[in-house]
């Protein structure tokens, strides 16, 4: 019962996010529409967070699972990518290292300021 | 002859069983490159070429799969919602490291997609691939690119993102969690995000919404740039 309530309101959020992704004028997925209306009921309190507590902990957990699929639909476009595999390796390899440095880099020196800030406060 | 492989629960019973073996690999080996959901991909890759069956016979389980992947990106919503208190004291610089990191792959892309001569649809396949699959889609088809190579490139970048995430913060010497967990998500979304929770809650949380941020910021300058370009 408890399980099935849980499952039940995630997926009544992930189904109006759908509707409202088709209604809205802008292109925005319906995925990420979900997470942010779960978010404002959490934070408005609509939903207390134990009445999805055990569903979403389970969806976190095991979130890699369910990028499986995707992942193997990867066979059906291995003869277009081959002849240029190893460039479009390297270019997804150089340019994820790129923007993970210059993310981690822009918050930790924004982070050390505002600390460095505080600190001077409570002087 | 009935053809097993074409029954729903065909699919979803290997990619349990793949991902249970991969998840036993990872805990008696203990590294960062046993990866369950990659040697998942390449243990169903191989199963279904050497048994010859169709990737639409495997998907048949492979599409109840993904109805799943909605409700786990809303979960998403639940661990930033535990870790509100971190993430209001540092929206800031997280808003301004998802923007930072959005341009940083957008402008590296399109930069070595020129170097190495590559056409316009294929380099406007391959811009949207930091960011989650259902934006990434959009802005590959909005580009002229071709969304279905697009979903590849994601996955791919999402894991080289749980591979190599671990090791970057190290070689980085990255040292405050949250720069850590926005720099998956703005790298990697939601496979990335999957390693980030494995690494602690802050991660996870940090790099949930960071995949979320990043996508939307790069939707926005896309946007822009077709828009003033």
């Amino acid at each position: 019962m408890r399980y099935l309530r849980q499952i039940g309101i995630i997926f009544l959020i992930c189904y109006i996010s759908k509707i409202i992704s088709t209604v809205i004028p802008a292109k925005f997925p319906s995925n990420v529409i979900s997470m942010i209306l779960l978010f404002l009921l959490l934070i408005t309190k609509a939903i207390k967070p134990e009445s999805i507590r055990d569903f979403s902990e389970f969806l976190l957990k095991n979130m890699a699972f369910f990028f499986i699929p995707s992942g193997v639909a990867i066979m059906d476009e291995i003869p277009f990518l081959l002849n240029k595999i190893h460039l479009i390796l390297f270019i997804l390899f150089i340019t994820f290292v790129c923007s993970f440095w210059v993310t981690a880099i822009i918050v930790e020196t924004m982070m050390k300021r505002i600390k460095g800030c505080e600190e001077v406060d409570h002087e | 002859m009935n053809n097993f492989a074409a029954e729903p629960l065909f699919g979803i019973i290997i990619s349990i069983a793949f991902y249970l073996f991969g998840v036993f690999l990872r805990e008696k080996i203990k590294s960062d490159f046993i990866n369950p959901l990659l040697l998942t991909i390449i243990g169903i890759v191989l199963t279904l070429i050497l048994f010859k069956i169709p990737f639409d016979d495997y998907n048949q389980g492979g599409q109840i799969i993904n109805l799943f992947l909605g409700p786990a990106t809303a979960s998403i919503a639940y661990s930033v919602f535990k870790q509100i208190r971190i993430l209001k004291k540092w929206a800031i610089p997280i808003i301004a490291g998802c923007i930072g990191g959005s341009l940083a792959s957008i402008g590296s892309v399109y930069f070595l997609c020129r170097v190495f001569g590559f056409n316009d649809a294929l380099t406007s396949s391959i811009i949207p691939k930091s960011v989650t699959t259902p934006i990434a889609i959009e802005i590959s088809a909005q580009l002229g690119g071709m969304p279905s190579i697009t979903v590849s490139l994601v996955i791919l970048t999402g894991i080289l993102g749980a591979l190599f995430s671990p090791f970057l913060i190290r070689f980085f010497h990255i040292s405050e969690r949250i720069a850590a967990g926005t720099a998956i998500g703005v790298s990697s979304h939601g496979i990335g995000t999957s390693k980030a929770i494995e690494l602690g809650e802050i991660e996870g949380a940090v790099s949930g919404i960071a995949m979320g941020l990043s996508g939307l910021f790069t939707s926005i300058f896309i946007s822009l740039v077709q828009f003033f370009g």
